[in-house]
């Protein structure tokens, strides 16, 4: 039994909320260059994350990286370097897209918000900050407009089926004010004693929930408010990825790379209508995507999977069989037990195309051993966002 | 209420140390073995023999050459929730240090090894349908296999640890 010792965090950047973890009883992990919390004291990982499943979580997610796009030239500049429609989105309005290179791989996943008509506020991984700040200052050339990283911004999440109770306790207008607020959409509240917050109805976990910037030196304060109400807990980074997972989303790294497309992703959506003839301008490796959805030419694709049966959990590069372990037609990219299904193992893959369709029944190895399972359509446990129809 | 009990234990301990501090750190220790579970009352007079690996695996020897083998308390917890345990198979023959089987928790999977040379004689079945027995009782209920040594003198080899020595390598380790 072996397990990785945690190495010092002494080099590790910290965010604003650092101190409140370690108060917290945060076990302290280093991830993406900071050190985080992945669990607190006093909660198991399962309870954490069936907490923000009934309840609500906080998380820090401080680590990914914020910044803000302006100018005459920035909607033409989105309209390069991803698939989606930013002329046609609303201002207010934000969306989940993809920054794509030349032979439209996956640079990193993103949400962007339309603040006004040119105006972008735009959150990127933290694990792929150095990867994507590179590579928007290189595709910038050229376009009229500014892109640069927010600094001074601390980014909380709040989810789960309370959290509106919680925050609308805390902003100005009270629960009242969040009614309209519906899933994507982001405005400027005053939370507390006047704290101004930028809330974003999203989040990462499947559920109702809001995602909140913040600046730092407000950040522990608006924690510690939030904290109060009997309703929140803190969650760490352990329950941040299987709630992740059930909900059927893409981790960097796991799910998403360089020499995926958004095609081979089934993120087909994330490519609007609009952009689809070019007329708005053609995004990077417009005609390697675009030949794929014409000619169906993909030859794998992203898919959910649950275990028919008990075993251990198929995890990161677990070989998937379309028989009896012969044949391998796939690899798994994500995959453990879900604490929200009774603890049965579901899991993402990457299948050959045709094998892809949910309640095709495949099987995966494990050391040796092979277990069957059903692909299974995402999200694996059922969203709860808060939409207007 | 927690300086109640600080003080309480401050209070047994030096009572308890002046007798034999073996038996205080053997009391005190989550890393002991569970004595009303089968690890322990296998024999009448409970195990002869219980060592500790480098790796948290604990075995538990009794005298006709029967062993238990579990992962510590201090493995247990640093885990997390067990959501599967994989069991060895009865009758294979195992190497000390072959795979045994295997914990997981909903985010890793931690490999559990053989201490000792020997034949498994049955998995702990009731892990299958309740793997939390892991957390809740690693040194007792939630015993992994019962293996026959194929040798018992095997257990005075160098490379198992007495309880003592077990606490004394955590501590260092931290």
């Amino acid at each position: 039994m072996i397990f990785k010792r945690l190495s010092s965090s002494a080099a590790l950047k910290k965010t604003a909320l650092y101190d409140l973890h370690v108060q917290l009883g945060g076990t302290m992990v280093p991830f993406a260059g900071y050190a985080m919390p992945v669990k607190y004291a006093g909660q198991t990982h399962v309870e954490s994350h069936i907490w923000t499943r009934t309840h609500a979580g906080l998380f820090d997610v401080s680590h990914m990286l914020q910044s803000r796009l302006e100018g005459p030239g920035a909607t033409q500049f989105l309209h390069r370097v991803t698939p989606t429609d930013f002329q046609a989105l609303p201002a207010g309005q934000g969306t989940l897209s993809v920054l794509l290179n030349a032979r439209g791989g996956i640079v990193d996943d993103t949400l962007i918000t339309k603040v006004a008509d040119n105006k972008f506020s735009i959150v990127t991984n933290a694990g792929r900050a150095k990867e994507d700040i590179a590579f928007l200052n290189e595709q910038v050339q050229g376009f009229e407009c500014r892109w640069e990283p927010v600094r001074d911004r601390a980014l909380l999440a709040l989810q789960g089926p309370e959290a509106k109770h919680v925050l609308g306790s805390l902003v100005a207008g009270g629960l009242q004010s969040l009614q309209d607020l519906y899933f994507g959409q982001r405005r400027s509240f005053r939370a507390g004693t006047g704290v101004e917050i930028d809330v974003a109805r999203s989040g990462y976990t499947g559920e109702d929930g809001f995602e909140v910037s913040v600046a730092n030196s407000d950040a522990t304060d608006l924690a510690r408010m939030m904290l109060e109400n009997s309703a929140v807990r803190a969650i760490g980074l352990a329950a941040r990825d299987s709630l992740r997972l059930e909900a059927g989303m893409c981790l960097y790294g796991h799910e998403l790379d360089e020499d995926t497309t958004p095609v081979e992703a089934s993120l087909n959506w994330l490519i609007s209508k609009s952009r689809r003839d070019g007329s708005l301008g053609e995004f990077n490796g417009f005609s390697h995507i675009m030949g794929q959805i014409a000619n169906k030419s993909a030859t794998r694709a992203r898919v959910g999977f649950k275990y028919l049966g008990k075993g251990p959990a198929a995890r990161t590069d677990a070989p998937v069989f379309s028989d009896e372990g012969k044949t391998q037609v796939g690899h798994v990219t994500s995959g453990s037990a879900a604490p929200s299904l009774a603890g049965i193992n579901i899991g993402q893959a990457y299948v050959q195309k045709g094998l892809h369709k949910a309640g095709t029944q495949l099987f995966v190895g494990v050391r040796n051993k092979i277990f069957p399972i059903q692909i299974a359509r995402m999200p694996l446990v059922p969203s709860h966002y808060y939409k207007s129809n | 209420m927690i300086r109640t009990c600080a003080q309480s234990t401050l209070r047994a301990s030096s009572r308890l140390s002046a007798i034999s501090p073996r038996l205080f750190l053997r009391a005190q220790s989550s890393n002991a073995l569970t004595k009303t579970q089968p690890p322990f009352t296998f024999s009448k007079s409970g195990p002869s023999s219980v060592k500790y690996t480098s790796q948290h695996e604990w075995i538990a020897a009794h005298q006709d050459g029967t062993a238990f083998v579990g992962i510590t308390k201090y493995a247990a917890d640093a885990l997390g929730d067990a959501t599967y345990i994989e069991l060895p198979e009865a009758d294979s023959e195992l190497e000390a240090g072959d795979s045994l089987g295997s914990v997981e928790s909903v985010k890793s999977a931690s490999e559990v090894y053989q201490p000792l040379a020997g034949t498994v004689l049955e998995g702990n079945e009731s892990l299958n349908d309740t793997p939390q027995l892991i957390n809740e009782d690693p040194m007792g209920e939630g015993w992994i296999a019962k293996v026959r040594l194929n040798d018992l003198a095997d257990m005075n080899g160098e490379e198992l640890m007495s309880l003592e020595q077990y606490e004394e390598s955590l501590k260092e380790d931290h």
